[in-house]
């Protein structure tokens, strides 16, 4: 995919001296600003995809519709990604390995709620949000008050609650008809093929708005990235960085808990292990995270670069399922997720370099 | 262990340091060993199973390949970098070394030499990417992860890999391959912790792990060559996974497409539960083979009482909390010296 990039971005170079300036500030945006970059990628991913569906090399058609269906799948994918940006931003090895956990956990709280204890789907929600908010919170005492190293807290942690999640319905889903209701929550809407799942725009946009604000209009998120870039520094200007630090894993524990809805909905019916079947979720969240331009070191990333990343590997995701007949395909998704991670790494150090020389 | 000058501390306390340099056992191996007396001690008046031959065997060979990955992973982890591909690396070397055992029935040696590199081709790629590239640790194992699980399904075609030859079974699960009533496969990884324990502790070499993992710039403004010796570890990593790919591999029969899935997150624990600082610095291969002993302990415990076996990963998420809880104190205590 970077090799992609590279090609598309070379005959900038060659163009006559006078479009140069223009040309390589292009370059520099793309560069530097993750977005940007996954903009173009999707750009690039989708041409290509259409290209091959013209040559008919596609197990399936390449359709507008299966671009929009297939949007389903980045929900949970970019509400976690959001979760991992908040902490990984908050500076001092930051990571949240529990998310997988809670999503697990949460998800079953809610069935418990709606199924044994006939709460409403509304108020059974509301709750559900709070409760996984006090468990991102306790991850947060751990790192940010006690001083535990964030990826041993909450890989103890999600241990913890992967674990609950299994043994609190002894290992058995929650199934009943008020939660597959739910899953009229992710039905298309829309004109024709354009119908994209409605929890797309009830959920994530909001939550993403939201986000995106909270850390660039509002004196929290403004904090987060001084906790994120130097403690010290944090401190003598007056911000309590313990609690800033504490309150961005508490974020990421509202967001697994919406996510654990999510998937309730789309599943229709709570599953002990929706978080941490196969590899889990926090894995692919962390990644995205990081493809999106969230330094792992703290204080550095946006909300606008974890949104493109987890679109671009939703779609990227989709195309290989069309592109690669069977279980190979599955197996090609893996592989593309960690190349296109190490390839965005590599490039923006590639980038970093050309501007210091 | 300090960062205040030497002329400036106290008597008291350079002769704290010197004490410290001369104990062989550390206060968290010493927390970890009462813990572990305990639980034992628990165990042996709630059943009447857990002091059987077979079952104190049973857990020895079970955290096995977690303590031998656990010597490789220590290292790494004192430099303050971490490896999660192990689970990946693992499952690519157990396919490749399941369809050599099963198609071209090799022997011993040839096919312990054949996971060695392919092994060490895992850890040499991480290395490379991580010196070389110049990338996060943790980027690169959470990529590679994903790259080598995807070579070991396509090792696997669409199916598992059924009636493997018993060929490694010496250090194998079976009750016939035990010396002096401990599995063989734990002889092995005492050897690699005992090597490792004494190569980080009184060479050179090892204790330039820890002043990597302190601080690496003043390591390499001392003289160290921080790139060739993080490239070794990375590279040992690979090695060690391969060793204990055999060692699980042992007798042989089936070997399914999830090997190795979550097996990263099971050898940190033990690092850690066993000392090791994730950010760097602090760490013995000895404390990880207790935490290991101790993961191994309280998943056997579970079993034999009866509980529901899911509860297991909360006790180890319980015992890391308290392990690192325990440290983090002590550090404070000794911050305060």
């Amino acid at each position: 995919m970077t090799s992609n990039v590279n090609t598309s971005v070379q005959p900038t170079k060659d163009t006559v001296p006078e479009k140069k300036e223009r040309a390589s500030s292009v370059v520099k945006v793309l560069t530097t600003d993750r977005m940007w970059l996954l903009v173009v990628l999707i750009v690039l991913l989708i041409t290509a995809t259409a290209i091959a569906d013209g040559l008919r090399l596609l197990v399936a058609p390449f359709t507008v519709r299966y671009l929009s269906v297939s949007l389903i799948a980045l929900v949970p994918l970019a509400l976690l990604a959001l979760a991992e940006t908040f902490v990984i931003l908050s500076g001092r090895s930051g990571i949240d390995l529990s998310v997988g956990g809670l999503v697990s956990i949460a998800g079953m709280f809610f069935g418990s709620m709606v199924v044994d204890h006939g709460l409403s789907i509304v108020l059974a929600a509301f709750i559900t949000v709070v409760f996984a908010t006090l468990l991102g919170a306790l991850n947060g005492f751990l790192v940010g008050f006690l001083g535990f190293p964030p990826l041993i807290a909450t890989l103890a942690t999600g241990y913890a609650f992967s674990s609950i999640a299994l043994v609190m319905h002894d290992g058995a889903p929650y199934s009943d008809p008020k939660l597959t209701g739910m899953n009229e929550l992710t039905a298309g809407i829309g004109p024709g093929a354009l119908a994209i799942p409605w929890h797309v725009v009830t959920v994530l946009l909001p939550v993403g708005l939201l986000a995106w604000m909270a850390l660039s209009k509002m004196r929290w998120g403004r904090s987060l990235y001084a906790v994120g870039t130097s403690d010290s520094a944090a401190r003598y200007s007056a911000i309590n960085q313990k609690l800033v630090r504490a309150s961005a894993y508490a974020v990421a524990g509202l967001l697994a808990g919406i996510t654990a809805l999510v998937n309730v909905a789309q599943f229709a019916s709570a599953r002990p292990d929706a978080g941490t079947a196969g590899n889990g979720l926090a894995l692919p969240a962390i990644t995205i995270a990081v493809l999106g331009g969230v330094a792992i070191a703290g204080g550095v990333g946006k909300i606008g670069g974890a949104l493109m990343a987890a679109l671009f590997v939703t779609w990227m995701n989709a195309i290989i399922l069309i592109a690669f007949p069977g279980s190979f395909g599955s197996r090609v998704q893996l592989l593309a997720l960690g190349i296109v991670l190490i390839g965005a790494v590599l490039l923006n150090q590639a980038a970093a370099r050309h501007q210091a020389t | 262990m300090t960062h205040t000058p030497m002329d400036t501390l106290t008597v008291s306390t350079r002769r704290a340091i010197a004490r410290e340099r001369r104990t062989l056992i550390e206060g968290q191996e010493l927390v970890l060993i009462g813990v572990i007396a305990l639980v034992w001690l628990a165990l042996s008046f709630a059943t009447n199973t857990f002091w059987t031959a077979g079952n104190i065997q049973t857990i020895l060979y079970s955290i096995a390949p977690i303590a031998i990955i656990g010597v490789g992973m220590t290292a790494v982890m004192v430099t303050a970098g971490i490896d999660v591909s192990v689970g990946s690396q693992l499952a690519v070397v157990t396919a490749s070394v399941g369809l050599i055992l099963k198609e071209l029935q090799w022997g011993i040696v040839s096919t312990a030499v054949a996971a060695l590199v392919i092994g060490g081709l895992l850890g040499a790629i991480n290395a490379l990417l991580i010196v070389k590239g110049n990338i996060h640790p943790m980027i690169v194992t959470f990529g590679t992860l994903n790259i080598f699980r995807f070579v070991a399904l396509q090792i696997f075609g669409d199916s598992q890999i059924p009636g493997v030859p018993g060929t490694f079974s010496f250090i194998g699960g079976s009750s016939a391959a035990v010396t002096l009533g401990i599995p063989n496969a734990i002889w092995l990884a005492i050897l690699l912790v005992l090597l490792q324990w004494i190569y980080m502790r009184s060479y050179s070499g090892g204790r330039h792990i820890y002043a990597i993992g302190n601080d690496a710039r003043a390591a390499r403004l001392a003289g160290i060559n921080v790139g060739r010796k993080l490239f070794l570890l990375y590279l040992s990593v690979g090695f060690l996974v391969a060793v204990a790919a055999l060692v699980q591999l042992g007798a042989g029969g089936l070997v399914q497409q999830n090997v190795g899935l979550g097996l990263e997150m099971k050898v940190i624990a033990a690092c850690v539960i066993g000392g090791t600082s994730v950010l760097g610095g602090r760490g013995t291969v000895l404390g990880t083979l207790l935490g290991a002993l101790l993961v191994g302990t309280v998943t056997s415990a579970i079993t034999l009482l009866g509980w529901s076996s899911e509860l297991t990963n909360l006790f180890v998420g319980v015992f890391i909390i308290i392990a690192v809880g325990i440290d983090l104190l002590r550090q404070r205590r000794r911050a305060r010296l």
